[in-house]
């Protein structure tokens, strides 16, 4: 079966699994599945793999990230998920990578390479001062980065960069934040913790994909 | 107000309202720094198709030469334990392997030589003698079980040469910590606290569980009773030590080997020697 276009905008779906519209097509960086029909080519995008895929499988109906948007990625890591969001926002859009270890850099520099729309930026997310003369204003803010602060470093890089009305996604991990305390809780915590400084569109928990992990979809 | 900022894309002047009034060759002593509140007016006028290229091209540029930069001792010394515990594990599941092997061929050795390496030297120099339960083999079979048992032998000796050269730069990157800890320890607390840096910054209860995580999280999400030691267990003062004064034991050389960690990153003097009669005369 052929993909459709989904209800997001740059996602194609064939009813059980999503893929996105390849911006360069026969490359391929992650070792994962592809669809040919005639030039176009659509590659899947694994929900155990990503948050983002896992949060649109949930249901989500607006992510906000659009054609030619500026994306600020936290937590970058080797890349998979910018690889995506790449295709997403396709050749005039723009990713600013960002990761703190050298180690997964590295792996993300070669990927830059091949695609000219993601940008690596070797930091640390906690300390934007560190970073920001390297950057621009951006529409989308994108955070995954699995640390007990998660919340003030969300906070502290959606109130620098992003613009007015745009939108901001918050991947939270209950386990690294307090490995006590249930869950649920922790996620409400956060909730209440982002509603005091912006509005919170989207909240959903990522069960079967992800344990003990939530996404947050705010606007500022 | 006249403020400077500089970016990837050059140095520029800007006003009290975060207005680019101007750009400049290079950047300006004289004026101000540009305070935090105004830097997002200013990266708004940056968001524009003109600049991706160039933001691109820098960043690549600068990312690029972090990643040669952030290469030094840690790294080598994290990757050489690495493979010393990897080779240790390859050359134990290979020399049960032989042991088997050569048994039908010669069993009595394999049950008189309880040592690994010793094991293997003696394959490959001893001749079996006439009475033995082993079975009589032809030439070419018992040619592959030497050819397997040279292997290993090599694999031995490449663990040394990795153990000697592992002693040399550790001894001159953290003097303090090999001393108190020695080689392997103290490289396996490197690899655990990721860097020396890390190390130095972490307090010394974390330095004693490193290694226990899973009890400890254990610990605390059930309430069972928590962990004493982790890595710092194979330690020869808590091995001689008798089982009630282990912890104590634990406790208080976590506590000098984090003073060592600081000692060794901020390029302090070598008291390693003193903390270490301490030790002995207090527990030994």
């Amino acid at each position: 079966m052929k993909p459709i276009p989904h209800k997001i905008f740059g996602i194609y779906t064939d009813k059980r699994r999503i893929y996105t519209k390849n911006v360069f097509p026969g490359k391929i960086h992650f070792e994962e599945k592809t669809v040919k029909d005639g030039p176009i080519e659509y590659r899947e995008f694994d929900p155990r793999r990503s948050k983002l895929a896992a949060m649109i499988m949930k249901g989500c109906t607006n992510i906000g990230i659009r054609k030619n948007d500026v994306v600020l990625y936290l937590g970058s890591s080797h890349g998979y998920t910018p690889s995506f969001v790449s295709d997403m926002v396709e050749e005039d859009g723009f990713i600013f990578g960002i990761d703190p270890a050298p180690r997964v850099m590295r792996d993300f520099v070669f990927l830059a390479e091949k695609r000219n729309n993601l940008v690596p930026v070797l930091a640390d997310a906690f300390h934007p001062e560190t970073y920001m003369d390297r950057v621009c204003a951006v529409d989308i803010v994108y955070q995954d980065v699995a640390q007990r602060n998660q919340t003030a470093i969300f906070v502290k890089n959606c109130k620098m960069f992003l613009k007015k009305g745009g939108y901001g996604l918050l991947a939270v991990k209950a386990r690294s934040i307090d490995i006590t305390k249930k869950p649920k809780q922790i996620f409400i915590e956060v909730r209440t913790q982002l509603e005091k400084e912006f509005t919170v569109i989207d909240y959903r928990i990522l069960e079967p994909f992800e344990k003990d992990h939530c996404m947050i979809i705010i606007k500022k | 107000m006249k403020y400077s900022f500089t970016h990837a894309l050059g140095h520029f002047i800007v006003n009290d309202n975060g207005e680019i009034i101007g750009t400049l060759a290079k950047p300006d002593a004289k004026l101000k720094k540009l305070p935090f509140e105004l830097v997002q007016c200013v990266l708004e006028n940056f968001k524009q198709k003109k600049y991706f290229a160039k933001l691109y091209s820098k960043n690549i540029v600068i990312t690029k030469k972090a990643i040669k930069e952030s290469v030094n001792e840690d790294n080598l010394i994290v990757q050489t334990i690495s493979t010393m515990t990897e080779l240790d594990r390859t050359i134990n599941l290979f020399t049960k392997r032989l042991r088997e092997w050569y048994s039908l061929y010669f069993p009595e050795l394999s049950e008189n030589v309880s040592n690994h390496e010793k094991f293997v030297d003696m394959v490959l120099t001893e001749k079996r003698p006439q009475e033995t339960i082993g079975a009589n083999m032809q030439q070419k079979d018992i040619a592959e079980m030497i050819k397997l048992a040279k292997h290993i032998q090599t694999m031995f000796r490449l663990r040394c040469e990795h153990e000697t050269y592992l002693q040399t730069i550790m001894k001159k990157y953290c003097p303090n910590i090999t001393e108190l800890a020695g080689v392997t320890i103290g490289a396996k607390l490197l690899e655990l606290g990721k860097s020396l840096k890390h190390l130095a910054m972490l307090p010394a209860s974390t330095i004693q569980l490193f290694g226990a995580e899973k009890a400890l999280f254990r610990h605390l999400k059930t309430g069972s009773r928590s962990p004493k030691y982790g890595i710092i267990y194979e330690h020869q003062l808590i091995q001689k030590a008798k089982k009630k004064d282990r912890g104590k034991i634990a406790r208080v050389l976590a506590d000098k080997l984090s003073l060592c960690a600081r000692l060794d990153y901020f390029k302090g003097e070598f008291k390693a020697k003193e903390y270490r009669k301490d030790l002995e005369r207090k527990f030994g």
